[in-house]
């Protein structure tokens, strides 16, 4: 497969900012790597000057391996009919960025999300109030240290299901395969 | 009918007091009669949660007509008589649930749909989805499956109409005789502070299901919240003196 070319227009934009890296992918997406001081600046050049103005998303991914968060601002703009999706890390403690609402408005929500989900406090986000999991206390659910079945497993109880057909398929030596292939680990 | 039938005394039919066993006898024939016309006319509250929900239009419309049977959609809580339960319930939408199954008039009858109202379905090991729902409220019955079909749903309507015809549909009665237990299972998700505009001890009250189980150390918690509200109530409001005695 032919490897894309970094669209020009993006280049020229993009190229004084430094330590960025920009990988083009399928069809009309592209990849940016930025600092994390960078990325504010970023998001106002591809609002202002190529007319980004839509944020599609801000997501957030857990690396227990290197102790990091990885946020992906994904940015469309309608003129360049393109998708860009800038991704930054940030330490998991303390686990604080930035927020981009002053850029953004809908960023607000995004951020208020993976501050429920993830933890991370945007500074200057104007709401991160509980969002969906209104009766929580727990931890951060999102995180890949929380252990979501021992939660489970202490806070509801399950039925006990035995019912008579699963009986006599007992007696005949057969049952349901609780330790085999496909079964919860 | 012959055995059910009230024996009346040999006395004048004005100002005569009515003994309890007689009473009850009554009450069975009337409850009786008012099962079997009951189950004829039943309404569904319209409100879905999860994704069982995309199998109620063709429940309802012409392919399968819902209606043959006397069975209909209703928009409101205080007049529907069934609360189907279609999937999965997060913690955020039991509360709905338990908000509008209170608001609704007994008898009340819930039905649940899907495998995940029973053990949480595919959502088994998701730490915001409930596993059982008849731990919250009381179930009168359950569809397996994912999803169940329609036939599967109007076979649970018919069955239920049995039931209730037959008297036995009678799951409402648990949620007053044993509501502390309900309402402890509920604050174990939602924590102490949860109480609804409902007042289930005086429903079970005005029903006769005033059990041993009605009353526990989980309702004590709603006093306080009543006796909280009631601080700053006049000294004449009629309620405030029976909630007095709990503020620290």
């Amino acid at each position: 497969m032919k490897q894309a070319q970094v669209p020009a227009v993006l280049e020229s934009v993009l190229h004084e900012i430094p330590g960025i890296q920009i990988t083009p992918k399928e069809g009309s997406r592209v990849r940016v790597d930025v600092a994390p001081g960078a990325l504010p600046a970023i998001l106002e050049l591809l609002k202002g000057q190529l007319g980004f103005m839509h944020l599609s998303a801000i997501s957030c991914i857990d690396w227990p391996q290197t102790d990091e968060f990885e946020l992906v601002y994904t940015v469309w703009s309608h003129e360049q009919k393109m998708t860009v999706s800038a991704h930054v890390t940030i330490p998991r403690d303390p686990g604080e960025y930035v927020s981009v609402y002053d850029i953004h408005t809908p960023a607000g929500f995004f951020e208020r999300d993976i501050h429920e989900m993830f933890g991370v406090r945007f500074d200057g986000s104007p709401n991160l109030r509980k969002f969906i999991l209104t009766s929580w206390n727990g931890p951060p659910p999102m995180l890949k240290s929380f252990d979501t079945l021992a939660y489970v497993e202490e806070t509801f109880q399950w039925v006990d299901y035995r019912p008579e057909w699963l009986r006599d398929i007992e007696a005949k030596g057969g049952g349901i395969d609780s330790e085999g292939e496909g079964a919860p680990s | 009918m012959s055995d059910t039938t009230p024996v009346i005394p040999d006395q004048p039919e004005v100002c005569r007091t009515v003994d309890a066993e007689e009473r009850g006898v009554w009450r069975r024939v009337m409850d009786r009669f008012a099962d079997h016309c009951r189950a004829r006319s039943l309404f569904v509250l319209h409100y879905c949660t999860g994704c069982g929900a995309i199998e109620l239009p063709p429940t309802i419309t012409s392919r399968f007509d819902m209606e043959r049977v006397g069975v209909s959609p209703m928009v409101t809580p205080r007049q529907a008589d069934i609360l189907l339960i279609t999937g999965y319930l997060s913690v955020k939408t039991l509360k709905r649930v338990i908000l509008s199954y209170e608001q609704m008039q007994s008898p009340k009858y819930v039905l649940g749909f899907g495998s995940c109202t029973i053990n949480g379905g595919m959502y088994w090991n998701s730490y915001a989805t409930v596993k059982r729902l008849d731990q919250y409220i009381p179930a009168d019955g359950f569809i397996a499956g994912c999803m169940p079909r329609p036939e599967a749903v109007q076979q649970v309507f018919l069955d239920l109409m049995k039931k209730i015809d037959a008297g036995q549909a009678n799951a409402w009665q648990d949620y007053y005789l044993n509501y502390d237990r309900y309402l402890g299972n509920q604050m174990a998700l939602f924590g102490e502070e949860w109480h609804t505009p409902v007042d289930v001890i005086a429903e079970a009250e005005h029903y006769g299901y005033v059990g041993d189980g009605t009353r526990g150390r989980f309702t004590e918690i709603l006093d306080r919240h009543a006796a909280y509200a009631l601080r700053d109530a006049p000294e004449d409001y009629p309620e405030r003196g029976a909630n007095e005695r709990l503020l620290p």
